[in-house]
């Protein structure tokens, strides 16, 4: 390859000499910097093989030490902010509009749908308030430790991991905003996933469905804990229960807080088939539509292991339970 | 001489520096597009490769003008912004340059269904490439489904993105 490539361009020399010396790539560079034709042509001739092995080595090591690129991802990241940022906005307006036509079909379903549900809601809302001062009497009697405040920001999606392997999302707030690895990201509906990554302004989270995710959860109903475990596909499995454990479709699946990571009732999903060798949960958020998400402050973060520099590592894989949502990211 | 014997033209000499930008330009465009949110369900598993598609073309057309280490770094970048491990997307760049300069005097100069059926070929051979690479980097076996998904995605749009990668090079550098 490097030869026909060689040929292509020895072929324009002598009848072009002005258009070779203006030409971009390894020759230019080389002719720059002065080497002799010959040694010109050896180091062009090996860019593409050196590069190429290069590239292999790169997945290698990031393979066997998977925090070595963080820093660099992190600063390519937030360089590239801007951009990603300006260029997804017409994306977000187009789907926007597409709602928005949407919306105007189903208003008349819509209003019925709504007033129904405002009724219902109403009467919970009584039965909440009602709740919540028997809740703060009970407490007051208990002596019970307030739980800590948890904080939020929003965030606006700007990236994706466009590809068959990786379920991530890239958010417009970092480190400059009080974004720290391990914080939770959800929506109204319930959890994404968690902060894997965070520049100063950028910060990547790792999605629930993630071939690298792993969220303690437990199955409501009959209050059996489990690992949500994803496998890049849209609906995640629930690893590590007990054997007959009686988990019907339509389950609440909600976290745990077991491994510290997440904070306990945070609704993840629900039960959606049990064909398998594992049941598998579908995420109440629809992932692929999230535009904003809050990155939640639940004064946990500290539960999340700090990655492990391979030299200092002493077994390839943490514990399931211990280590929460642990992945290469 | 002997890809001039074989018939490949002589490509045309480019002094705007716009235009001879335009390879790696474009090749960049695609790797942000291919990061970027639809929000249609289901999309992100089944982004065509669009920086595949680029680097098809311009190794066809214009391979000194979109050299290896341009494709390295865009492919690294790509790798880093969509949190996928680096040099993933370059090592199958190269690789796929590395493919399509040893044939490159089949499609020059060819109608596009040559080139087409050259690029089905490539698509066909990158997505199971990566997916080989990402189930050993993984070690685990992945579903192999949304992998046939992407790559008929991307072999699908490929007409559209050659019609306006050709207009662009056509406007910017002439014939071509």
């Amino acid at each position: 390859m490097a030869q026909s490539a060689l040929a292509w361009q020895g072929m324009q020399t002598p009848r072009r000499g002005k258009a070779y010396s203006s030409w971009a790539g390894a020759a230019r560079t080389g002719e720059m910097i002065g080497f002799s034709p010959p040694r010109r042509a050896a180091i062009q001739r090996a860019t593409l093989p050196f590069l190429v092995l290069l590239s292999a080595t790169m997945v290698m090591l990031g393979k066997a030490d998977q925090v070595m690129f963080e820093s660099l991802r992190v600063s390519v990241t937030d360089t590239a902010l801007p951009a990603l940022d300006v260029l997804s906005r017409p994306l977000a307006a187009l789907g926007h509009l597409t709602d928005r036509a949407r919306d105007f079909v189903t208003v008349y379903q819509d209003n019925r749908r709504l007033a129904e549900d405002n009724e219902r809601l109403l009467n919970w809302q009584q039965a909440a308030l009602k709740l919540a001062s028997e809740n703060a009497r009970l407490r007051e009697l208990l002596k019970l430790t307030p739980e800590p405040v948890t904080t939020f920001i929003t965030a606006r999606v700007i990236a994706n991991s466009g590809g068959a392997y990786v379920r991530s999302l890239m958010v417009h707030a970092g480190s400059d905003n009080g974004v720290e690895r391990g914080q939770a990201a959800v929506t109204g509906e319930g959890l994404v996933g968690r902060v894997s990554e965070v520049g100063s302004r950028a910060a990547r989270v790792l999605l629930v469905t993630d071939l690298n995710s792993r969220v303690p959860v437990i199955v409501e109903g009959p209050q059996q804990r489990a690992l949500l475990t994803g496998d890049n596909s849209g609906r995640p499995c629930l690893r590590y229960l007990d054997a007959g454990a009686g988990i019907k479709i339509g389950d609440r699946v909600v976290t745990s807080g077991q491994g510290g990571v997440f904070p306990p009732g945070l609704p993840v999903g629900v039960v959606a088939s049990l064909d398998g060798e594992a049941p598998r949960v579908e995420p109440y958020v629809e992932l692929s539509r999230v535009e904003y998400l809050r990155i939640v402050d639940y004064g946990l973060a500290d539960g999340l292991p700090k990655p492990v520099p391979i030299a200092s590592r002493s077994g390839r894989r943490a514990e399931p339970f211990a280590g929460a949502q642990l992945g290469r990211r | 001489m002997a890809l001039r014997s074989a018939g490949t033209p002589a490509p045309q000499r480019v002094d705007n520096p716009v235009a001879r930008l335009l390879p790696i330009a474009t090749t960049l465009l695609a790797t942000v597009i291919s990061i970027q949110p639809a929000h249609i369900p289901g999309y992100a598993a089944l982004t065509p490769a669009f920086t595949l598609m680029a680097v098809y073309h311009w190794t066809i057309y214009r391979p000194d003008l979109l050299p290896p280490l341009a494709i390295f770094l865009i492919g690294v970048t790509q790798d880093l912004l969509a949190g996928v491990p680096p040099g993933v997307t370059a090592l199958v760049l190269l690789l796929a340059r590395a493919i399509v300069l040893r044939q490159r005097r089949q499609f020059v100069n060819r109608l596009f269904p040559f080139l087409w059926t050259g690029f089905t070929m490539l698509t066909g051979g990158v997505m199971l490439f990566l997916w080989t690479l990402h189930c050993l980097i993984d070690g685990v076996l992945i579903d192999f489904r949304e992998t046939v998904f992407r790559a008929v995605l991307t072999i699908s749009m490929f007409p559209i993105a050659s019609f306006l990668l050709g207009r662009t090079q056509r406007t910017l550098m002439g014939a071509g």
